[in-house]
């Protein structure tokens, strides 16, 4: 039976109320202390009372703490989170107890801590990243592993899109420069190889995380930076090379071209010269730049310098041989030895480059063969003359030939010879006047003499006609001579009867080709003096009358032995022989002796000029005079010298004669034993040395007295 | 075509005789060079450095030297003496005298002998192993017709030329008579006598521009190989100035030989084609002397005034030593067109 506690309480008051009246009415308690005890009773009630009401009191305003705390809280996190709070209270309308209250407060609340963790989470992994990426991109090297600080109070939504927008543009610088690295390494290994470096080397000197394959790499400002240098360095150091190697295949190119190396030497080396005008960017073979293929080719170059100097005297040897060959062939006059010689010496001393020796060289064989072919017609001329001369001059020999009709074997061929050269003959006066109009043109042309093995071709042609009248003039006069013996003999005849040979008289014109030999020299040598009387021929003859004596006087000499002899005395030795003394004798008076030995022949030649020869004279050296002619002297020629042969002749003055030139010979006459003993010697002859001795002591003599 | 270069003489030699160089030779062993010089020296160089090895002074003009070795030399001069003369102790000592001055001098490296020839008209023979004075170490006197002015020896044979223009060719093997005698073929006073290198002949140079080549052998075949030729000659103003031959040389190898005369003229000749292969530049002086070295690379030039016209003012004297370039001393055959008889 559910009653009222209070009820029950109040029932059980009044019970015990009643129960207490009873025990004092039994105590025979008094009224007063009843009262005083019923007083009691009730201030104690009271107590009771008053403290629970307090409790309950103290439990409503922690119930409202509470809740105040939690919609606070709430409140927060709401702010914290940009979102609006889901609950807000309104203090005026009250919602129920205060229990039911923060029963309602309190979840709201927890839901918005759980949401505000997994946010906060997310905020955390957001910025781990960002803080990743940073560390990477500032290049720090290692991970700092400390946890982000996540800003509390914003946990917004807008925050963690911005913080993940940042995100994404760091992934995106980051996936930039891990591209940059890849490409400046891809460049740096192409560059390593074509140099023939090691490539990891190269890398790690940069950043040792690059080369590691796997592992993170270093994605810093400071390693692009230090990247891109090095890559700038190799590829300068490329370039470097490239030219280096450039240069020497230029180098090379020369060489080869100068040497003629044959291709299959070239061979060896063309993906080298192949790259001569490369850019840097097309040379991309691995080592085709690396140190070592640069010292090979090097090596190369320097090899072929080594033989280029060998062979460069041989170079400048082969080349000059070539212009030699030219110049011979064209008969011109080549470079003289001497400066050949000087310069090889020079080359060999590196003073001179022979390159520049070459080219010149070049130059000038070029400029030669100009030369030559402008020559070449006139040459062919000249050569056609010269052969005619050639068998002029057999002919002449021919002629001589007393048993030239003697019929022997090839007899026949001869006279067809000289059928021919006669022809030839009569030809050539006309080839020569051909030949030396043809010259003039070329010369005028040119405005150079026409030098044929450094000779003038016209001196040589006037000297030719000029030997033929010479020739002409001879055979005339042999003629008259001839015809002079044979009136003589018919005068004879008729004074005193006919004498038994007429050919005896004639002896004296044989005489000489036997005796004397000295004589029996061709003429040539007086040529060139003759040269200078061609035009006016006229003269000679008076030339001739006014050197008469001298002339008698030196054949007689000439022809010692002739019967002519006696009468033709030297005027020198006539002069001298009253003076004659011997070699060592006191000599008071033979300084104006000899003077006069000197003397004599300039009075007796007053034109003359050549003092040398003419104190030679006194000692029995003659006066060589070209426009004599007399008879004797004539027939004693054996040889009449080709025209050819004037070349040697002529005095040359400096140039240097390489040409050969054949001697102006004569054979010499048998030695007649018979007549050397029994022939006296007239004159005392002294050789320089005895005069010279006699000088010195004379001289000695003088310094004593 | 250009102009030619300035002339190179070759290489001068320092410290050169102080009067006229009367010949000079070179050593068959080295590139000595022995020098006399009417300076009364007998000078020895070496080419080689180019310097003064030796100088000897003797009682009157040196006319001659010769190499004994190389070690030893023989001159003579106007003092009328042979002397023998030791380098490298500059000792020297007579040998022997003539009666006039000795104008040449050779060694028979045959014979072991000593040939001299002088203007007292004899050509003596000298033992120079013998001991000294000149009863033990003369071997012979050989009269001569005239003065002698040059001598020429190869092998035994002995080629001496005299004034008069005669010539005799002695055996030294038998001295007692002259194997042949002959005149000069040439008209002028005999300058100097060089026989070939191969023995076969001789080259006589005279005072007028001219040299004859002769051959020892009398058969009419080797006698018609013979013949003179004009050199050294100049032609001017229509005259031709005609000038000694004072020097011939044979070449040790190629047997062509240089002709040097009082023109101040050296030319190179090649006999047995009867061209002239060469003229060098015109050296300052006369040439007095020429000598090949042994291997022909080198010529030696004495430049020195050969009183051709008596006392006068002339240019210093000089010894010059040229490089010998093979194609100025090789032979050049002819090249004839051989004609169709």
């Amino acid at each position: 039976m559910a009653k009222d506690p209070i009820l029950q309480v109040e029932t059980t008051c009044g019970s015990l109320l009643y129960e207490l009246q009873i025990i004092w009415d039994e105590v025979g308690e008094t009224e007063t202390d009843r009262d005083q005890m019923l007083l009691d009773l009730e201030r104690e009630c009271l107590e009771v009372y008053r403290r629970k009401v307090d409790q309950a009191n103290r439990c409503r305003a922690q119930l409202r703490q509470a809740i105040a705390d939690a919609e606070a809280e709430l409140a927060s996190i709401c702010s914290a989170m940009g979102e609006r709070p889901v609950h807000i209270r309104q203090s005026d309308q009250s919602v129920g107890s205060l229990k039911q209250e923060l029963g309602k407060i309190l979840p709201e609340l927890e839901e918005m801590q759980k949401r505000k963790t997994e946010r906060r989470s997310q905020f955390l992994l957001v910025l781990e990243e960002i803080e990743n990426i940073t560390n990477d991109i500032k290049g720090q090297g290692e991970h700092v592993l400390s946890k982000p600080l996540v800003d509390e109070t914003d946990l917004s939504m807008r925050k963690l899109e911005e913080l993940h927008s940042h995100l994404q543009a760091l992934q995106k610088e980051k996936s930039e420069r891990v591209e940059t690295i890849r490409k400046h390494l891809c460049t740096l290994y192409s560059h390593c190889s074509v140099l023939g470096m090691d490539f990891n080397e190269v890398v790690s000197q940069v950043n040792p995380t690059l080369t590691d394959p796997e592992g993170p790499r270093s994605l810093s400002d400071h390693t692009i930076d230090n990247l891109d240098a090095a890559v700038q360095k190799l590829r300068e150091v490329k370039i470097q090379r490239m030219q280096k190697l450039q240069d020497l295949a230029t180098n090379m190119l020369e060489l080869w071209n100068l040497m003629d190396t044959p291709i299959e030497e070239q061979q060896e080396y063309q993906h080298i010269t192949c790259n001569i005008a490369a850019s840097e960017h097309e040379i991309t073979q691995a080592n085709s730049l690396s140190e070592d293929f640069i010292k090979y080719v090097e090596a190369e170059v320097v090899r072929l310098d080594e033989v280029k100097a060998s062979k460069m005297k041989e170079l400048v040897m082969k080349k000059r041989s070539e212009l030699e060959e030219i110049c011979r062939k064209t008969h011109m006059l080549p470079v003289s030895d001497s400066t050949m010689d000087q310069t090889i010496v020079a080359i060999e001393s590196g003073i001179v480059d022979a390159t520049l020796v070459l080219g010149h060289l070049e130059q000038h064989i070029s400029k030669v063969k100009e030369e030559a072919l402008s020559r070449k017609e006139i040459l062919e001329k000249v050569e056609k003359w010269l052969s005619a001369c050639d068998e002029e001059s057999w002919l002449e020999e021919y002629n001589r030939d007393d048993n030239r009709y003697n019929a022997g074997r090839g007899a026949h061929l001869t006279l067809k010879r000289a059928e021919k050269a006669r022809n030839l003959v009569n030809k050539l006066p006309g080839m020569v006047e051909a030949l030396a109009s043809k010259t003039i043109v070329w010369e005028q042309e040119k405005g150079i003499e026409f030098l044929y093995d450094g000779i003038r071709l016209l001196s040589m042609l006037e000297e030719y006609t000029l030997l033929r009248q010479e020739r002409e003039e001879e055979h005339r006069r042999q003629r008259d001579h001839k015809k002079l013996q044979g009136q003589l003999i018919a005068e004879q005849e008729a004074l005193y009867g006919s004498k038994p040979s007429p050919s005896k008289p004639l002896g004296g014109k044989k005489a000489p080709r036997i005796s004397t030999g000295g004589a029996a020299t061709n003429r040539r040598l007086s040529l060139g003096a003759g040269m200078h009387q061609t035009p006016k021929p006229n003269k000679k003859a008076d030339q001739r009358q006014v050197d008469g004596a001298l002339s008698t006087g030196r054949r007689g000499l000439d022809v010692a032995g002739l019967p002519s002899r006696k009468q033709s005395m030297n005027p020198c030795e006539q002069l001298q022989s009253p003076l004659v003394r011997k070699p060592f004798s006191p000599i008071s008076t033979t300084v104006v002796a000899s003077k006069a030995n000197i003397a004599t022949p300039q009075q007796l030649v007053p034109n003359s000029k050549s003092n040398a020869v003419n104190e030679m004279s006194s000692f029995a050296t003659p006066v060589k005079n070209n426009i004599i002619k007399n008879l004797e002297e004539e027939k004693m020629m054996s040889m009449l010298q080709t025209p050819k042969n004037v070349a040697a002749m002529i005095p040359i003055p400096s140039t240097p004669a390489t040409i050969s030139v054949p001697m102006q010979t004569a054979p010499t006459p048998l030695n007649n034993y018979a007549r050397l003993l029994p022939e006296k010697t007239e004159v005392v002859e002294y050789s320089f040395e005895e005069r010279r001795l006699a000088f010195m002591l004379q001289s000695e003599s003088l310094i004593h007295v | 075509m250009s102009q030619p270069p300035p002339p190179s003489a070759g290489r001068e030699l320092a410290n050169p005789p102080s009067d006229g160089i009367s010949n000079l030779r070179f050593s068959n062993t080295s590139d000595h060079l022995l020098v006399s010089s009417w300076d009364k020296s007998v000078r020895l160089y070496d080419v080689s450095t180019n310097s003064l090895k030796g100088e000897f002074l003797h009682g009157g003009a040196v006319l001659d030297c010769c190499f004994h070795d190389d070690s030893s030399g023989f001159s003579v001069g106007s003092d009328n003496k042979v002397r023998r003369i030791v380098f490298n102790v500059g000792k020297e000592d007579v040998l022997g005298t003539h009666e006039k001055p000795v104008r040449c001098v050779e060694y028979s490296y045959a014979a072991g002998q000593v040939i001299t020839g002088s203007w007292d008209k004899t050509v003596k023979c000298w033992d120079p192993r013998g001991a000294s004075g000149p009863e033990r170490t003369q071997v012979g006197t050989y009269v001569q017709p005239e003065r002698v002015y040059s001598l020429s020896l190869v092998g035994n044979r002995l080629v001496v030329a005299t004034a008069g223009r005669h010539v005799n060719i002695y055996d030294l093997r038998n001295m007692s008579q002259p194997e042949q005698r002959r005149e000069s073929s040439l008209k002028y006073q005999t300058r100097c006598v060089r026989s070939y290198p191969n023995g076969t002949g001789y080259a006589l140079s005279s005072v007028e521009g001219r040299v004859a080549m002769e051959f020892f052998d009398l058969s009419e075949a080797a006698q018609a190989k013979k013949y003179a030729f004009k050199c050294h000659r100049k032609s001017e103003a229509g005259r031709d100035i005609v000038y000694p031959v004072n020097a011939i040389a044979f070449h040790p190898i190629y047997g062509t030989f240089a002709t040097g005369g009082c023109d101040g003229f050296v030319n190179i000749w090649d006999g047995n084609n009867k061209k002239r292969l060469y003229q060098y530049s015109k050296y300052p002086s006369s040439i007095a002397a020429l000598s090949f070295s042994r291997d022909g690379q080198l010529l030696a030039v004495a430049s020195s005034y050969t009183f051709e016209e008596g006392e006068k003012s002339h240019e210093p004297e000089a010894i010059f030593v040229r490089n010998v370039n093979e194609i100025e001393v090789k032979p050049k055959p002819k090249a004839y067109p051989t004609p169709a008889a």
